[in-house]
């Protein structure tokens, strides 16, 4: 019998001891060991269901020992049909207690699985602790910029100079092409070219293919499993011959299957690097892994890596008195390291994590104390039911069982449908959030955290109550006197004013990010952003033909402007160094390319001089147009910097114009001096189209294309979509909060719910000879409500100082941010919102006890 | 008690109980359900079956029979009572009787 056998069959047979009468376990068990062993002879297959399904049909009333509450030393001190039955009584309010706890624990357990995603990352690598990523560090004008790529020969000359640490290195260069196979044409913007150990280096699944061989082949291509759907359907991918750029057949040889995990490499396919002419040192394009085995080793290496640049680069260092440095970066590090700068990797914002897995935090806590106030509110109301168990001799421990027993029922109830819930609600949630979040229930870390959840709520909802409920005195109770500690109801007062104060900081958020975000659409940029086309330059055909296809639009009503443009605003811009001839100093610069429509297309102001002009033979590649701040940079006035000449990369330039300053990056920069060139580095049309036409202007757009470049796609954008992109990350926590505050405030209204139902509970006498005395309804509503406004306010007071500082921080990251003291009133609305709404949920409540009859309150002494 | 009429499969399970004998104990009547009735019945519901019998006082029981296969347990072995059988007989005896009055001619015509 192997080890797992006897395992399971014990589970079973512990089960059928547990659960089963006396006299009945020696058969039960024989029964199922001779089943066992007979499936087992027979190698019938699903033996192991079949078997459990015999062991889970033997568990019938037949069976099963009896519940019976009155017999001494039977284990079922807890009898789960008074905890349908109080249940049931509750009606409306256990529901609420249930679907509240559910609901809070469906955001944790979102949160959870996002936030588990994201430091999950490449964690499937075999040897993930042992890879390293090559990182440069320059040094332009002593502001040090890390860049995550390198050339060709970094990997060997790395293998070279360090045998003894380096064990092996790999090069991966994205990049995009044309794929075609027989009809069908697709742009792959996720490729990767790499060294033909990519795929032993790295441990990306492969359904199909040798791991070591798969790219030993110069033609030899890997695809993933979407992309090989997409071109052959449910063909066998293997061998079949594919086109590239329409120039090189590659030969299918591997299918990827879908990453376990994210990587910080995205790609649908790769072909081996050797394709390409890699060129020197200065032909950086690609990125450069090593795998070392210690972090030890690492260090030494990372030590010796001023050495290794100066015996590479030494020359190149004295001649342009500059230095450059290399460093290596932990796999693990990269998703979180967002300061490097081309690196092609997707990186995660740490400080959405952290603020994600406060708000999970805060939810969660909501929902506990919440569950917690509720079960200790509703337990009151069996008070009798206690008493009258205890004087008809009911034990002390049989009654906190009682009640634990409950608590479980519930929690693990509610725990049920919080996961179903979370399974039904996940593909909302991705769509809401824009996030790719996976279930994976199994996580060792999930189960226990869930655990340790799932207890302490316990004892604290459970087991509270209990030792509570259960240390009354019988005879008082079944008086009528009040059942209360003081103790108790501060504990409960200080939970409430915890959750105010978790929804008054989450509703200020919400808020005071969203002012925010609307500032950043609405600010004028400078420039104009709205109905301007982006149309990719992707390949060499349409770059040869671009002054045709300007000309081509000339005579087209619907499109009003067009340029080509290397650095639009709002996308990427190069950095670099200018010079003025006659001083040394080097001035650090963001440089764009335009053509002579740039100006007009964007819609921005010339303050001085004039833009480029088509005819003027001499403007081409010779001219430049500065922004205002790059001329207060160099110490000039407008006016004086024409016909100025400056250098940019060794290329001599006449300053022929000065442009108004616009927002040309993201606002969480601060405007920066920028040189526009009039040259040929174009990346990308921008065309200004009659925004009432839109249609028929990217019609004839295309239509052009099309004609210009038939064998390539056209890739497009809208430019004010391409800014939106800048805030990405910001619109998501915007989305994030004021989803989340809502839920906070939902939850936390329940938690007045049950403090104002146990209060009425409490004082019902009291109100019932109040209203005898001649008191109204109204009075009574505000009596009972009274207590909640000081708690409000306390919650209030501490949460504006926290989420102050909170969105302060949170609005450093905006060069360009509203200010929070001119904002102040968002506080007050906060706090007067949630008193509203708790009003609202109180009055609700508290109705019911004023317009209740006094005489059914005072009756009964 | 719910009477002492008997279910279909109850007056199955019974002479099951008697063909078997010596080796009439839950597993056994299972298998024997399965193979020549082609009923497949899971063990539980064959032994709330059983001891309903035996509450109506149509089966007694007694443990032995303890085997290596069953780890040392004992076997829950049926017999049927006096009261049992007669009432197997009874019900076969209706049967006869009433499958005595059916008209030759009614089973001739099969319309499948």
């Amino acid at each position: 019998m192997s080890k797992g056998e006897t395992y399971y069959s014990s589970i079973s047979l512990r089960l059928i001891r547990w659960l089963c009468r006396k006299e009945l376990q020696e058969e039960i068990e024989g029964n199922l060991l001779e089943f066992r062993l007979e499936l087992r002879q027979s190698e019938i297959r699903f033996s192991r269901m079949k078997y459990w399904f015999q062991v889970l049909n033997y568990l019938r009333p037949s069976t099963l020992k009896k519940f019976n509450h009155s017999k001494r030393g039977n284990m079922f001190n807890f009898n789960p049909i008074f905890t349908i039955r109080s249940l049931f009584k509750q009606g409306v309010s256990s529901l609420i207690n249930i679907l509240g706890f559910a609901l809070g624990l469906v955001c944790v357990l979102f949160l959870y699985f996002h936030i588990q995603s994201e430091i999950s990352y490449d964690d499937f690598h075999q040897d993930k602790d042992q890879i390293y990523r090559a990182i440069r560090i320059a040094d332009p004008d002593g502001e040090r910029s890390k860049v995550g790529v390198s050339s060709g020969p970094y990997a060997q000359a790395l293998l070279n100079d360090f045998p003894n640490s380096i064990k092996s290195a790999v090069r991966a260069m994205p990049s995009d092409v044309l794929v075609t196979f027989e009809n069908k044409s697709f742009i792959e913007e996720q490729i990767i070219l790499a060294d033909s150990n990519f795929f032993s280096f790295f441990s990306y699944p492969l359904i199909r293919g040798n791991r070591n061989q798969v790219l030993n082949g110069t033609n030899n291509v890997v695809l993933g499993k979407e992309a090989a759907y997409r071109y052959f359907g449910d063909e066998d991918p293997i061998g079949k011959i594919i086109k590239i750029d329409n120039q090189t057949d590659y030969m299918v040889t591997g299918v990827m299957d879908e990453f376990p995990s994210h990587s910080h490499l995205e790609f649908s396919m790769v072909i081996n690097i050797n394709v390409l002419n890699l060129g020197g040192w200065w032909n950086n394009g690609l990125i450069t892994y090593v795998k070392i085995e210690t972090p030890e080793e690492a260090n030494y290496v990372n030590s010796q890596l001023t050495n290794f640049m100066n015996k590479y680069f030494g020359d190149d260092f004295e001649a342009g008195d500059f230095r450059m440095d290399l460093e290596l970066e932990a796999l693990g590090d990269v998703h979180f390291n967002n300061d490097i700068m081309f690196d092609f990797a997707a990186h995660g914002n740490k400080n959405t994590i952290y603020i994600l897995g406060a708000v999970g935090l805060a939810i969660l806590l909501i929902a506990c104390f919440n569950y917690v106030n509720l079960s200790i509110a509703q337990s009151f109301r069996r008070a009798k039911e206690i008493a009258v168990r205890k004087v008809l001799g009911g034990e002390k421990t049989r009654l906190i069982l009682q009640f634990l027993g409950e608590s479980i029922t519930i929690l693990l109830f509610a725990t049920g449908i919080a996961v179903g819930l979370a399974i039904l609600l996940n593909p909302t949630f991705n769509n809401y959030f824009e996030l790719d979040v996976r279930f994976d229930w199994l996580d060792p870390n999930l189960l226990i955290f869930g655990g340790i959840l799932l207890v302490t709520t316990l004892l604290i909802a459970g087991l509270y109550p209990a030792l509570l409920l259960s240390s009354f005195d019988a005879l008082k109770v079944l008086k009528g006197s009040k059942v209360s500690s003081g103790k108790n109801s501060i504990i409960r007062k200080s939970l409430v004013v915890l959750q105010f104060f978790i929804s008054i900081f989450m509703i200020s958020a919400t808020l005071l990010i969203s002012q925010q975000m609307s500032y950043v659409q609405q600010k004028d940029l400078g420039f104009d952003k709205e109905a301007i086309v982006l149309i990719d330059i992707n390949n060499g055909t349409i770059r040869s033909k671009i002054d045709v296809f300007k000309k081509s639009f000339e005579d087209e009503p619907d499109i009003i402007s067009f340029t080509s443009v290397g650095g639009e605003p709002g996308g990427f811009h190069d950095i670099t160094l200018l010079t003025l001839p006659e001083s040394p100093d080097n001035h650090r610069i963001n440089i764009g390319w335009g053509d002579e429509d740039y100006f007009e297309t964007f819609g921005v102001n010339m303050v001085a001089g004039r833009s480029f002009e088509q005819n003027l033979e001499s403007d081409r590649q010779q001219t430049a147009v500065l922004n205002l701040k790059a001329v207060e940079m160099l110490g000039f006035t407008p006016e004086e910097v024409l016909e100025k000449k400056v250098t940019v990369w060794n290329n001599e330039l006449r300053v022929i114009g000065v442009s108004d300053n616009y927002n040309f990056s993201s606002l969480k920069q601060e405007l920066e001096p920028l040189i526009i060139v009039n040259g040929l580095r174009h990346r990308r049309f921008a065309i200004k189209i009659n925004a009432s036409k839109l249609s028929a202007a990217m019609e004839t757009i295309s239509k052009s294309w099309d004609e210009f470049s038939p064998d390539y796609p056209m890739q497009y954008e809208f430019l004010d979509e391409s800014i939106a992109r800048l805030y990405e990350s910001e619109a998501k926590q915007s989305r994030v909060f004021s989803a989340f505050s809502t839920i906070s405030i939902f939850l936390a209204c329940m938690g007045v719910f049950g403090l104002a139902t146990y209060t009425a509970r409490q004082r019902q006498k009291e109100l019932g000879i109040r209203k005898v005395l001649g008191a109204t309804a109204n009075q009574i509503i505000n009596l009972l409500s009274k207590e909640f406004i000081l708690l409000i306010l306390i919650a209030s007071i501490l949460a504006t100082p926290v989420a102050w500082y909170f969105i302060d921080s949170w609005l450093n990251e905006f060069a360009y941010q509203i200010s929070i003291s001119g904002n102040w009133l968002v506080f007050a609305i906060s706090t007067l919102a949630v008193g509203i709404i708790a009003f609202v949920t109180i009055g609700l409540k508290t109705y019911r006890a004023a317009v209740s009859n006094p005489t059914e309150s005072i009756r009964y002494e | 008690m719910k009477g002492t009429n008997l279910g279909e499969f109850e007056e199955l399970v019974l002479l099951i109980v008697l063909i078997l004998q010596k080796e009439a104990y839950v597993l056994k009547i299972r298998e024997e359900v399965l193979d020549q009735i082609g009923r497949s019945v899971a063990m539980g519901a064959l032994h709330s079956t059983l001891s309903r019998l035996e509450k109506k006082g149509f089966l007694e029981s007694v443990m032995e029979g303890a085997t290596q296969e069953r780890g040392g347990r004992r076997k829950r072995i049926y017999e049927l009572t006096a009261l049992g059988k007669t009432v197997l007989k009874d019900a076969n005896q209706q049967r006869q009787m009433l499958w005595n009055q059916v008209p030759d001619y009614a089973l001739k015509f099969i319309y499948v």
